[in-house]
């Protein structure tokens, strides 16, 4: 199956649900959806493309909202979900009930961009440290790491 | 009654900072939790500030090993962004370093291997071998690690008559070799019998926990990007997936050992086919407005960098995932009803100096609770019988 066949037979599947659909490379497929309509199309993927490996989830800070990527590798093409959500009420669906190796990815989201996935099997940080405060979400573009003063115990000599 | 066992994040036998929690009942481990971030580095936010070259430099410190990988598929990112074509011979050096890079890891997890089963002579020799991949690319490129030889739109250093006869003579010497740790098992049975049915991942498990590189190849997922999606050279070589059935630790030393003669065919072909001309093009400072998602297949796996540009000489947003991160959800579940004493060899990176740490002469019974003070004699005897009524494993057979 080539790019354009894909193409037009997600258009068929999804209908309403695609949001724009480009093909700007060789075996790269981007499509938006709606946060609502994720677990669906994620789903219409798994079952009808082939599409279970999700390679991973990227995630983008545009000033005014979040931009969530998922990268899906099917044997023939990739396709690359984007869906939007809007800063001020950062909530997603999660995904793992259809893809369960995406919890990593997801972890990843809440704890680097203050992104809460509903549903999530697994709440935890991943890479954070455990003493990290709260509300400091560091891959938001206003995050800007200051390096903490040196206290040298028992002052300078 | 269960107990969890700590391991790390740092361990005298483990390699690198992370911590796994087992749980276990008896010697069977009944659940694991994986905890990461002792290696945190924040890559990613320090990337969005250094420009496209610099960062050539700093994808090449994410890994140690493979450290090529991480270059090449961000350069390969970045040439799609800034629409460049690198002239034919600059790609042919690039992924000539990236197949040699391929049989040194290869060939360095095969020997951990060997060393994790207790079979030390495998260890030796796949890293005395190892020693002539490490030459031949310090030959090409002037260090052993980190090899620096990607530049945005080609490679740095040519290749010459003379070094393309080293690297062919020492292809021949590594072929000949690793034919012969094909024929190994036969000869060899205690170590086939060691790994065959040691963390079990069905191929159903490999596909929804998105497991990738030779762990999915061994479980019968015929998944490589090369193949899939091949980028630059690959749709130009001639080579296969190597892939196993068998599910196992067994399973992912045959799919390595295989993918080591695929590579040499390769090398072989790329040093052939080289053609003439120049090997870099040369590259603006900055990228238009846009974004490229690169997936390259490391030696562990897909590799996959998303790059998006703002028009200015920095990203703005550059997102790495490497393939060990893929594996983890797959981990967990290979090192699930396995036993203590397979850690080391599941996880590849453990010494098993985990299990003989705790002796005990009072056993509790894992699900009763009752304790039972016995003979050290007695304990021996009971874990000599149980090792006589091990599943399977005494039929085990030698693929090649």
């Amino acid at each position: 199956m080539s790019d354009t066949d894909i193409v037009e037979s997600l258009k068929r599947d999804l209908g309403e649900k695609v949001l724009e659909l480009t093909n700007p490379d060789r075996r790269r497929i981007f499509f938006k959806v709606a946060p609502a309509d994720l677990v669906a199309a994620v789903t219409v993927l798994r079952d009808r493309y082939d599409c279970a490996f999700l390679s991973t989830i990227t995630g983008l800070d545009t000033g005014e909202a979040f931009e969530l990527l998922y990268h899906f590798a099917s044997p023939v093409t990739t396709i690359h979900v984007r869906t939007e959500i809007p800063r001020s009420d950062p909530r997603l669906p999660s995904i793992c009930p259809v893809i369960p190796g995406a919890v990593l990815y997801e972890r990843e989201l809440q704890e680097m961009f203050g992104i809460v996935v509903q549903g999530i099997p697994d709440p935890r940080r991943l890479n954070l440290p455990d003493d990290w405060p709260d509300g400091q979400y560091p891959m938001r573009k206003d995050w800007h790491h200051v390096r903490p003063e040196e206290v040298i115990p028992g002052g300078k000599s | 009654m269960s107990f969890e066992i700590p391991i790390g994040p740092q361990h005298p036998a483990l390699k690198e900072p992370i911590s796994l929690r087992m749980t276990v009942e008896g010697e069977v481990i009944t659940g694991v939790d994986i905890r990461l971030g002792y290696n945190h580095r924040g890559v990613e936010k320090v990337a969005e500030e250094k420009n496209w070259t610099q960062n050539i430099y700093l994808a090449e410190r994410i890994c140690g090993i493979c450290s090529h990988s991480h270059a090449t598929c961000f350069v390969q990112g970045v040439e799609k962004l800034m629409e460049l074509a690198p002239p034919k011979r600059g790609l042919y050096i690039r992924y000539l370093v990236s197949e040699l890079e391929r049989v040194h890891s290869h060939l360095l997890w095969l020997g951990v291997a060997g060393h994790e089963a207790g079979f030390d002579s495998f260890f030796m020799y796949t890293w005395r071998d190892r020693e002539i991949v490490m030459d031949l690319l310090e030959m090409i490129s002037g260090n052993r690690v980190h090899y620096a030889i990607n530049t945005i739109g080609g490679v740095r250093r040519d290749l010459d008559e003379g070094q393309k006869a080293t690297i062919l003579e020492g292809v021949a010497t590594l072929r000949k070799r690793s034919e012969y740790y094909f024929r190994i098992g036969a000869t060899e049975p205690s170590f086939v019998a060691r790994i065959a049915g040691v963390g079990m991942l069905s191929k159903e498990q490999a596909l929804s926990l998105c497991a990738t590189g030779p762990v999915a190849k061994a479980s019968g997922v015929a998944r490589d990007v090369r193949k899939e999606d091949p980028y630059a050279v690959y749709d130009e070589l001639d080579f296969e997936v190597a892939t196993a059935d068998t599910c196992d630790v067994l399973g992912r030393v045959v799919v390595r050992v295989k993918e080591l003669l695929e590579s040499y065919k390769m090398i072989e072909q790329m040093i052939k086919n080289l053609p003439d001309g120049d090997i870099a093009c040369k590259a603006p400072r900055k990228a238009k407005p846009g974004e490229a998602v690169s997936r390259y297949e490391a030696p562990r796996g897909e590799n996959i960098h998303y790059i998006k540009s703002n028009g200015s000489d920095k990203p703005e947003r550059l997102k790495v995932r490497a393939p060990t991160l893929g594996n983890y959800p797959a981990t967990v579940e290979m090192l699930r009803n396995g036993f203590i004493a397979d850690i080391p060899l599941i996880f590849a990176a453990i010494d098993p100096c985990i299990c003989c740490a705790e002796r005990t002469v009072t056993l509790i019974g894992a699900r009763n609770g009752q304790e039972s003070v016995v003979r050290m004699s007695d304990l021996r005897q009971q874990a000599l019988a149980r090792a006589k009524n091990a599943p399977v494993k005494g039929n085990a057979v030698w693929p090649f």
